[in-house]
């Protein structure tokens, strides 16, 4: 049975990766109302996610093996 | 609003996402059960996050963003007394008797418990409402996405169901249930950080709660009386009608949300389900109300140059101005989202319209097959032959969807009155599952005569009252001060009257053997313990804890 975290972990990874690059190009990219660097945050929290699914993955199917 | 080409990119990479999901999954698929029940096999972190995700679609998004700027906090009941305990009711009370009966649809219990025709109309009524649902909610999404992004109804509504109806078809239930954990996560990421920035732009909770009226900013405090509050409900409306008839009724009957939790791989997983969902389910507000509260708050702050921080959104109707709540979500969006993270919130958008089609799709699917064509149009058939059924019928319903979502589009009218119809449809048959489920005496005759009465009596409630200049149709015998309450009191006089009229014919009907009804009813039935299960899984556990957390968040935002 697939493990929903492996692909729901590699996809946060990949938003976090492309939000945290458009933070660290951009970084200037504001809408009306923002005051600071939404993508560059939001993308840290995405990728964090994202690493701790896969990592929970990994430490399941260690379990299972 | 202008999307980015990384915007795209993000979209791009979620539907190959959900695609692939569906494609990963489709060799598991070799039986009807596999494909309508996930051959209840799914882990119950999963389940418990589609439970909630299939409750989410893109209608309730915008609609409670639309509610938080309208009503305020209170909108929060939805969740706290419209959701939770009757969450925690399901999976302590309910579940045993659905799961251990070896029912594969709700409708499927109530032929095992009373009898056929109470099965038909419980499935006929389903089925025609998943799929008006579904269109109602296709519709409002193309809508939006045309308001807001100028794509073309057809496309945006056909390219959408095209996505959805791939990853089903292929991977049945398991496919849906699936992608509904990753769109829940994403609304999550989606719209977190707009809740975030909203609220500390506006100052906080105090800076919020310092420039709205205090009954917006207090859930329980203004409901002495109708007229304190901006909802126009009162409190025994309030709890009886949403939290007891209508949360129940939705929640512990709605075979929507029920099948979720009947995927689970066992009976102690799918009696958590509910449990464990209503963990993120309680705080839910804070994502998806929070920014409309906070919306208002924006729009009487001034930037330096003297104009609002914020406009709340206009809509010509009838040659007036008034407001368009339903466009604060988006509206904000583009207020506060750059290019990025825009692209994840519109993403997040799109996911909450899919779990909350896919979910519709799915139950059809299930309820049609089973309920409908293997009891009315071909009895006996080889499982294969059901197997092709539900796949067919995987395309039948989404193509039905387009359709009503066309038909939406074009009356308007019909479907403001359906959507009402739906809300109160469901009321009588918490009352059927209720003394079906915990009085052995209840019958057959009467649980369906309480139902059509239930029907009936919520039909008259709304012929002959009359709400915001709304209703009336048979006579105006009173006056209610707001649609809400008006349809919290349908479902109390519904429930009642269901619940009446089913024990009064079932006391002069003839009771079925105590030998049949095991598994079926309380009392009759040995409720399996876990015995390895640990402490904190355990179903009572687990709900003490949850009813507390909600009780604490309730008296926070009195």
């Amino acid at each position: 049975m697939l493990d929903l975290r492996v692909p729901s972990g590699w996809f946060f990874t990949l938003l976090g990766v492309i939000l945290v690059g458009m933070g660290l190009i951009t970084p200037d990219a504001r809408a009306a109302l923002t005051d600071f660097n939404v993508n560059l945050y939001s993308g840290i929290a995405m990728l964090i996610f994202g690493l701790f699914l896969l990592l929970m993955a990994r430490l399941a199917a260690g379990k299972s093996r | 609003m202008k999307l980015a080409p990384v915007d795209y990119v993000i979209l791009a990479t979620y539907f190959a996402m959900v695609l692939g999901i569906g494609w990963m999954l489709r060799k598991k698929v070799s039986t009807s059960g596999d494909f309508l029940l996930s051959g209840r096999a799914v882990p119950v972190w999963i389940t418990s996050l589609a439970f909630i995700a299939a409750n989410l679609g893109a209608q309730e998004l915008i609609g409670m963003a639309a509610s938080g700027a309208k009503y305020g906090i209170m909108t929060a009941h939805f969740y706290w007394v419209g959701a939770i305990p009757a969450m925690v009711f399901m999976g302590l009370f309910m579940m045993p008797f659905y799961y251990g009966s070896k029912a594969r649809s709700v409708p499927e219990y109530l032929k095992m418990r009373f009898d056929e025709k109470t099965r038909g109309f419980n499935a006929f009524t389903f089925a025609v409402m998943t799929i008006f649902s579904s269109g109602i909610s296709m519709y409002a999404l193309g809508l939006l996405l045309h308001l807001v992004l100028g794509w073309n109804f057809s496309t945006s509504v056909l390219a959408t169901a095209a996505i959805v109806l791939a990853y089903t078809y292929l991977g049945g239930l398991t496919s849906a249930i699936y992608n509904e954990v990753l769109q829940f996560f994403l609304i999550v990421a989606g719209f977190a950080p707009l809740a975030i920035l909203a609220c500390v732009k506006a100052g906080g909770w105090h800076g919020i709660v310092s420039r709205l009226p205090s009954n917006m900013t207090h859930s329980w405090t203004h409901m002495g009386s109708a007229a304190d509050n901006p909802m126009g409900v009162e409190i025994f409306g309030m709890v009886a009608g949403l939290g007891f008839v209508l949360s129940f009724g939705y929640w512990c009957t709605n075979f929507l949300v029920v099948q979720r939790a009947m995927a689970a791989d066992s009976m102690s997983a799918a009696r958590r389900t509910p449990l464990v969902g209503a963990i993120p389910k309680m705080f839910l507000p804070f994502i998806v109300i929070l920014p409309g509260i906070a919306a208002v708050a924006l729009a009487q702050m001034s930037a330096a140059g003297g104009a609002h921080l914020y406009d709340l959104p206009l809509k010509l109707s009838g040659g007036v101005w008034v407001k368009d709540y339903d466009q604060v979500l988006t509206t904000l969006m583009a207020k506060f989202y750059p290019a990025g993270i825009l692209g994840v919130g519109l993403t997040g958008l799109m996911a909450s319209f899919m779990s909350g089609m896919a979910g519709n799709v799915t139950a059809f699917n299930t309820v049609f097959t089973y309920d409908i064509y293997q009891s009315y149009i071909r009895k006996g058939a080889p499982d294969r032959h059901y197997l092709t059924v539900g796949r067919m019928t995987t395309i039948v319903g989404v193509a039905l969807s387009i359709g009503a979502a066309y038909l939406a589009q074009y009356y308007n009218n019909i479907m403001d009155l359906l959507q009402f119809v739906f809300g109160f449809v469901n009321a009588p048959l918490f009352a059927t599952f209720l003394l079906g489920m915990f009085w052995k005496r209840a019958t057959a005759n009467g649980a369906f005569y309480g139902l059509v009465t239930g029907t009936v009596a919520a039909a008259l409630t709304w012929g002959l009252t009359v709400a915001e200049g709304k209703g009336g149709v048979f006579g105006h015998v009173h006056t209610f001060p707001s649609v809400m309450a008006q349809n919290f009191w349908i479902a109390i006089v519904a429930f009642t009257s269901c619940f009446l009229i089913t024990v009064l014919v079932s006391t002069v009907t003839r009771v079925r053997k105590e030998s049949e009804l095991e598994g079926l009813v309380y009392g009759l039935t040995k409720i399996r313990r876990d015995e390895n299960a640990r402490w904190f899984e355990r179903p009572v556990v687990l709900a003490v804890f949850v009813l507390v957390l909600a009780v604490i968040l309730n008296i926070w935002f009195a």
